[in-house]
């Protein structure tokens, strides 16, 4: 099935009434018949629902879903982007272990790696992605695992997917690949050699701002049993390709308490039907925005992968199916310009989030990244001018003139 | 047609796609069900397509949780 279609009619959870879609299971726990069938499930040896901290059968649709979306042996979704960030990154760490991240990525990614995981000694090496070879060289000994956003937001220097990747492989490092900004629609990053894909379900696959949620998916690239991770290769005895979920599920996932509210699992199934039609409107309305915003003698500069002029152009034509997705950024020249624009659009929100169906503009600097210094902020390509959008898929003309008439 | 599924063998008189296998064996919660074949994870969108031959191995996993 084409992605238009698994978006619609994929996995639903089952319910006995013909139901359309897939139930919300607003459950804790579930109960079983007798002590035994209780214990089979713990054990493992037969499958079924315990408690909603470990599995829900609605979140169980999304997750089969999303994994399907992806190209992917497997999936568990989170009650939120940083929760699948943290549980993936804690599964695969521990004291002594260093991670390799691109620079240019989300604040609060930036924020885990920085300030809370070297309280359990794991450092983290920020290297420009955009340049593989650069990159690639801080690999060493200690690394174990390399975090890259297909589109990073905010400094939308598109990396060599496939390229880092087949570096991965060569030092059996696992590459996560932070999904958010490009969707499936866009990339399937295990396509391109990644072995995890994360997902802030909040976003774009949600698509209106209404719950926050997440996702850690299995591409089914890494061989989990190569003794990298013991305690992974230990899992596989039981769960075999899927032991890095599993390994996930029944103990990192499940102690960390990252699950989300079946109703939001609810509504980012809700929210996949549609990502395929809207992402397309949310690129295309980006790509006109960026052109009209560079032909504006009152801006200063414009940042869009899709425009010909920018050095990631071309990776967008090679790993996003042509498309830039719906971020971009701009300048008018001074934070006084750019904050009098925020505060003069009428139809644009400005808040902090993206891939709502909503036309949304943030000041990055002075929200997102105001905990970081203005030299540590130009390492992160945050300008003090800076302006993000977010594109909206409102009517384009509509978005063209709140725009004109607030950098008028 | 001789099928290995969860380590153990089993004859089939009829050709089959692994959904239809699903079907046949009852296999509890076929929506949530994964399919180990021959050592790797089937995609859910192939159980339609995917044929079944002689020898094949088959495992099915659940990974929704269990005490430990």
């Amino acid at each position: 099935m084409k992605p238009e279609t698994l978006a619609i009619h994929g996995t639903t959870a089952g319910n006995g009434f013909g139901a359309t879609v897939t139930p919300i299971y607003q459950t804790v726990s579930y109960a079983f018949d007798t002590a035994a069938e209780l214990a089979d499930v713990f054990a493992g040896k037969t499958p079924g629902y315990i408690y909603t901290r470990i599995a829900n059968p609605t979140s169980l649709a999304l997750e089969k879903r999303l994994a399907d979306l992806e190209n992917s042996i497997g999936c568990i979704a989170t009650s939120s982007g940083m929760a699948a960030i943290s549980s993936t990154v804690l599964s695969l760490t521990r004291s002594g272990d260093k991670i390799l991240a691109a620079t240019g990525i989300f604040g609060g990614t930036v924020s885990l790696f920085e300030n809370i995981l070297p309280r359990f000694s794991i450092e983290t090496v920020f290297a420009n992605a955009a340049n593989t070879e650069t990159f690639i060289s801080n690999i060493d000994d200690r690394t174990k695992l390399i975090f890259l956003e297909t589109i990073p937001n905010p400094s939308l220097e598109i990396p060599d997917i496939k390229a880092i990747a087949r570096a991965a492989k060569k030092f059996n490092i696992p590459l996560i690949v932070d999904n958010t900004s490009a969707t499936p629609i866009l990339v399937k990053p295990g396509d391109l050699g990644a072995d995890i894909v994360i997902h802030s379900t909040s976003k774009y696959i949600n698509g209106h701002g209404t719950a926050i949620g997440g996702a850690i998916i299995d591409t089914g690239n890494y061989n989990w049993r190569n003794g990298v991770f013991t305690d992974i290769k230990n899992t596989s005895k039981k769960a075999g390709p899927l032991a890095f979920l599993s390994h996930l599920r029944n103990l990192v996932y499940r102690d960390l308490g990252g699950c989300p509210a079946p109703m939001n699992s609810f509504i980012m199934l809700q929210g996949l039907e549609t990502l395929p039609i809207r992402m397309k409107t949310h690129c295309a309305n980006a790509l006109k925005l960026a052109n009209y915003l560079n032909d504006h003698t009152k801006v200063s500069w414009v940042n869009y992968p899709g425009l010909p002029a920018s050095d990631s152009n071309q990776r967008v034509a090679d790993q996003l199916n042509s498309m830039a997705g719906g971020l971009l950024t701009f300048g008018l020249g001074s934070k006084e310009l750019s904050e009098k624009f925020i505060d003069s659009v009428k139809l644009a929100k400005n808040a902090a989030n993206l891939g709502d169906a909503k036309t949304l503009v943030l000041h990055p600097a002075s929200t997102i990244f105001h905990e970081f210094d203005e030299q540590k902020r130009i390492e992160m390509s945050v300008t003090d001018d800076m302006i993000r959008v977010s594109v909206g898929i409102e009517h384009f003309e509509d978005i063209k003139n709140d725009f004109q008439q607030a950098i008028d | 047609m001789k099928l290995t599924i969860n380590g153990e063998e089993k004859q089939f008189e009829n050709q089959m796609t692994v959904s239809q296998l699903l079907t046949v064996e009852q296999v509890k919660m076929p929506d949530m069900v994964s399919v180990e074949y021959n050592g790797q994870i089937l995609k859910r969108p192939d159980f339609d397509t995917t044929n079944l031959k002689d020898d094949d191995k088959i495992e099915f996993l659940y990974f929704m949780g269990g005490g430990r």
